[in-house]
């Protein structure tokens, strides 16, 4: 689709606006829309937007760089990674948790940085109060710890015993 | 100072926990998001429990819908679509709540002049009450959760609404724009599109809300507000010396006390001027109250609404000229 402000360039952002009382879809080229004041969080990254996305920040993470853990699918809300490269939209909380090594890159390119500051959600203030639980030691650790003090005291027999059980538990 | 700033407007963007964003979730759910929220308005302590009014998009004539826009207090985006929509106002319309946007939440606080602080200090009490009934998208690091990432942190976006004539017309604004996005801050017009729009009003706003706290981000506009309006000021005075420009004042105001049709678009220029002559002492008797109730009132929408029949262009022409007239009658 062809931008319907200059006519020459390919359509790759998607307005939504109100004028002279109507309601109208607006379909620009990037160029035509940062003169609009349309574009300016894109700037200098807007050139790689795919023709066809159907929002304003559709292709938000066209360039975030290859994932080192490459989750496909939230559970929670069943968006895959393509869906928000698609749409520029997260499907839900769990998402940012999801692809967060995918989204982060393009998140601190947005805003410069990844770190909140300001107003915390009672519903946060509320978890920080509570008193940490205390941190449960798992059984395979409390194996494993055993066994050292066991090969330190050269308690071999003890040793192999804890060594056959660790094998185990770690085999499940 | 308050007449360069008409508007001042602070939006919250707020999600539940519980529920997917707008864009995984179906209209049932969207339905139960509506259900959820107004009953925690309904519940809580704040000035907005027990006098508010809901609409649900879906039922709302197209006029409707749109001089929600035009007031300013839906986005195009939030009537884009009926299903599962909702916007919550408070019966003077200063607080309101745009219920499955892009947001679940979207919390807004709509206050004339300048008063950021004053607006802020109403979202944040707002905002906090809510937070007591529903559980808000939250994370430690990444701060309010959104659906578009462009909001994340804060979630916060401050703007005013700035009448810039003087500046327009030294072409000034297109250069300040390049300058304002390297401080966090865009400007785009209010009214109409490109570099001079419509009545020569502007919308400038924070862009960053990730890293930046409320109040950082709330000082950082207002100190560029305070330098652009001294700026609109200065240039104000130096055109307000032309005898132009003060022909151009007095002829705007006689076609506006004086038209039989006319057309939105021009009666924006025309009363633009006129506010310019108030503001730079060229007209001493009309308030500036009467031009800005007028720039809201004759939006093409808000018309057939306040008019409660549907009406033709030509129709509105009359009708707009009249009232006009009317108001501005010696
Ligand atoms: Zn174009
Ligand atoms: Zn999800």
């Amino acid at each position: 689709m062809k931008c319907q402000k200059c006519g020459k360039n390919n359509a790759d952002t998607h307005i939504k606006r109100v004028i002279n009382g109507a309601f109208e879809e607006y379909h620009l080229c990037s160029e035509c829309a940062r003169e609009m004041g349309y574009s300016n969080v894109f700037e200098g990254f807007s050139h790689s937007f795919a023709d066809d996305f159907n929002s304003l920040f559709g292709s938000f993470f066209e360039n975030a760089l290859p994932a080192r853990t490459q989750a496909t699918r939230c559970e929670t809300c069943g968006a895959g990674y393509n869906d928000i490269t698609r749409t520029g939209m997260m499907g839900c909380a769990d998402c940012y948790k999801v692809f967060a090594d995918q989204i982060m890159p393009t998140v601190r390119r947005v805003h410069g940085n990844t770190t909140h500051c300001g107003k915390n959600s009672a519903a946060a203030k509320k978890q920080a109060a509570e008193p940490k639980k205390e941190e449960t030691v798992s059984e395979l650790d409390k194996l494993k710890a055993e066994l050292n003090k066991a090969i330190e005291n050269q308690e071999f027999e003890r040793a192999a015993e804890l060594r056959d059980k660790i094998r185990e538990q770690e085999g499940q | 100072m308050s007449n360069v700033v008409m508007l001042t407007r602070i939006r919250l963007a707020r999600n539940l926990r519980k529920y997917p964003f707008p864009c995984r979730l179906n209209t049932d759910g969207k339905n139960k998001v509506v259900e959820t929220v107004v009953g925690a308005i309904k519940n809580s302590n704040s000035p907005l429990a027990d006098d508010f009014d809901v609409l649900y998009v879906k039922d709302l004539s197209e006029a409707q819908r749109i001089s929600l826009v035009e007031a300013h207090l839906a986005s195009p985006e939030f009537i884009s679509d009926s299903a599962g929509r909702a916007i919550v106002l408070s019966k003077d319309r200063e607080m309101s709540i745009m219920i499955n946007e892009e947001d679940h939440i979207r919390l807004q606080i709509l206050k004339k002049g300048f008063d950021l602080e004053g607006a802020y200090d109403v979202a944040d009490k707002l905002d906090t009450l809510l937070d007591e009934n529903l559980d808000f998208a939250f994370d430690e690091k990444l701060g309010y959760l959104t659906q578009c990432p462009t909001n994340l942190g804060t979630g916060m976006r401050a703007s005013v609404m700035l009448h810039l004539p003087a500046l327009q017309k030294s072409r000034a604004v297109s250069r300040i724009a390049g300058n304002l996005q390297k401080l966090g801050l865009t400007i785009r017009g209010t009214y109409g599109e490109g570099s001079e729009p419509e009545g020569a009003m502007y919308q400038l706003s924070n862009q960053v809300t990730l890293g930046i706290s409320e109040k950082a981000a709330i000082d950082n506009l207002k100190n560029i507000t305070t330098q652009l309006v001294n700026q609109e000021l200065s240039a104000q005075k130096r055109i307000a010396e032309s005898v132009r420009t003060q022909d151009k004042v007095l002829r705007s105001l006689g076609i506006l006390r004086s038209a039989k049709l006319i057309s939105c678009d021009e009666a924006m220029t025309l009363l633009s001027n006129v506010r310019f002559g108030i503001n730079a002492g060229l007209l001493e008797d009309i308030d500036i109250n009467t031009i800005d109730k007028l720039i809201f009132d004759i939006q093409p929408a808000t018309m057939i609404v306040n008019k409660q029949e549907s009406l033709t262009a030509e129709q509105r022409d009359i009708l707009r000229a009249e009232y006009i007239g009317k108001v501005l009658k010696k």
